[in-house]
């Protein structure tokens, strides 16, 4: 049997897979676009840029995309400061249980009980609350720092660092020894170079460079997070994704077309920061 | 000595998620300011089960949705990443499968759920498993491109001259070498669409109930401990390969390190 390419054709799975993933993202565009000028939806009134106008003169959609912004990067140096520090520190201890197992476990634990458990955890009433009560620095629920519905937005990145640490642990882990890091750490160090001078010249140079693909990915999905700020993040500022989910979804259907102009605007940016990042970032197969 | 002690505190970090969710599960009372629960009784897990009909049919629900994406995802991203590992522009078509990804799955899902309205997919379960496969197989395609490599697809050719016939060649010779990987990326479709929340809330409408939902609902109305109970058993899946292969949980991590 002659092939599609050999006819001359598309081959069919190329054909899904770019309608599947381009495609999909078009059509989105497209939808949200449409929306956000009036064209369709439930009271579309023919073309208009009101909605335009009203989003982007209003503080809201650049306030979400800031808060996102802000949160993403205090969590990615969080997780990437701690991840590299228990590497470095206990490298021995994560070859063997318990930590070698139990590393694992945050693998399992998906944002909404995350949040369930962060609220339990974090909150004026919670594991934290009590503990400090039980040592007598605080006496009341109240006085205890606000960790969740918060507007600094302090227990989302709690929470995703709690999540994503794990993740960087074990990946950082795996490049010490693909990059064979603690024999270039000894050799720099047998030839004269201070601790300091081999963890910034030697360790993270590597490891920065196996990792920043993986650390692009997880901005990118911190980014967008959205079971987290809408269970334990507080209603002003909001996350842009829930800002997003929380336009176009309210009550009053005027509004509505906001939503999708603020989707439109993002999935530009996004798409826009995606051809950038493809051209930046060596592509994975050119890499091997 | 020290480092031991930071490495026990650091698994009883790792495992604190699991009891408290437990404790939270089976605890009667837990007042403020008491560190532990005054009064345990495992009849609160009776009670979930007693509410069984709506727990089990999303339990349920769960369970098949994700089957069949997990199986759809899997075999389109098979035969997939095969043409796109031998298509003159693999880096591009790589990068492609990133993109859902990249510009939000959520907002994608707001956006795309004007046409599942319009289609009356929107809050059907189909409607749900066409929403999720679209990015699980993105995810598959990316994940089993691995499997082409140079060896894979030497013994392919060197099978194919010897006369093996093409169903041969999928049954012989490329399932059975590519079989740790195309489970790991069962199990992961699987996962992702178990543990999806956002997915099942925008374009499932509040008609398609799965766990995750559940325990929003049990959060929101304010019953942490149904919530908890129903968080343990979306971890159950998870906890499962844990113990039977926690690499496979990593897959991904561990393939990004080595690629």
């Amino acid at each position: 049997m002659r092939s599609s390419a050999a006819r001359g054709m598309p081959d069919p799975w190329i054909t899904v897979f770019l309608v599947a993933t381009g495609g999909a993202v078009l059509l989105a565009l497209g939808f949200s676009a449409l929306y956000g000028l009036g064209l369709i939806g439930t009271r579309s009134s023919g073309l208009t840029l009101a909605h335009w106008q009203a989003v982007l003169t209003d503080r809201g959609f650049w306030t979400a995309l800031g808060f996102s912004l802000g949160l993403t990067v205090a969590t990615l140096t969080l997780c990437m400061v701690s991840a590299l520090a228990v590497v470095l520190l206990l490298a021995e201890q994560l070859r063997r249980p318990p930590l070698g197992i139990l590393i694992y476990l945050p693998l399992a634990v998906p944002g909404v009980v995350a949040a369930l458990v962060a609220y339990q955890v974090l909150g004026d009433g919670g594991l934290l609350a009590r503990i400090t009560h039980s040592l007598g620095w605080i006496s009341q629920p109240s006085e205890f720092p606000s960790l969740v519905f918060d507007r600094q937005g302090l227990g989302i990145v709690l929470t995703h660092w709690a999540m994503v640490t794990p993740f960087f642990v074990i990946l950082l882990d795996r490049l010490m020894d693909h990059e064979r890091i603690p024999a270039f750490r000894q050799l720099a160090r047998a030839l004269g170079a201070s601790e300091w001078a081999a963890l910034r010249r030697v360790i993270l140079p590597l490891l920065s460079r196996g990792a920043l693909p993986l650390c692009t990915v997880y901005g990118v999905v911190l980014l967008a997070a959205f079971e987290v700020p809408l269970l334990i993040g507080a209603r002003f500022p909001n996350m842009i994704s829930v800002e997003i989910h929380e336009r176009i979804g309210q009550f009053d259907l005027t509004l509505r077309p906001q939503g999708f102009v603020m989707a439109t605007l993002y999935l530009v940016i996004l798409s826009a920061a995606w051809w950038l990042g493809g051209r930046w970032l060596p592509a994975r197969g050119a890499r091997r | 000595m020290t480092r031991r002690a930071a490495a026990w505190l650091l698994s009883l970090i790792m495992i604190a998620p699991l009891v408290v969710l437990s404790l939270l599960s089976v605890a009667v009372q837990w007042r403020y300011p008491s560190l532990w629960p005054s009064a345990f009784h495992h009849r609160l897990w009776l009670d979930l089960l007693h509410d069984g009909r709506a727990l089990g049919l999303a339990f349920l629900a769960s369970g098949l949705i994700a089957a069949a994406v997990s199986v759809l995802a899997t075999v389109g991203g098979l035969f997939t990443s095969q043409r796109v590992a031998r298509h003159r522009r693999h880096s591009a078509l790589l990068r492609l499968a990133v993109l859902p990804f990249a510009v939000s799955p959520v907002v994608m899902a707001l956006s795309l759920n004007y046409g599942f309205i319009r289609l009356h997919w929107a809050g059907t379960v189909p409607g749900l498993i066409l929403a999720q496969t679209l990015f699980a197989y993105a995810y598959a395609t990316l994940l089993l491109n691995s499997l082409w490599s140079a060896r894979m697809v030497a013994l392919s050719n060197l099978a194919a001259s010897l006369g093996a016939s093409r169903r041969q060649l999928w049954t012989r010779v490329r399932l059975p070498l590519g079989s740790a990987v195309i489970g790991v990326c069962l199990f992961q479709t699987f996962l992702m669409s178990w543990f999806d929340f956002a997915l099942a809330r925008i374009i499932g409408a509040g008609r398609v109930v799965t766990l995750p939902i559940k325990v929003f609902e049990y959060f929101g109305s304010g019953d942490l401990r149904l919530a908890a109970a129903t968080g343990l058993l979306l971890m159950l899946p998870p906890m499962l390969m844990l113990v039977l292969n926690r690499k496979g949980l990593a897959w991904p991590l561990a393939h990004e390190a080595s690629a």
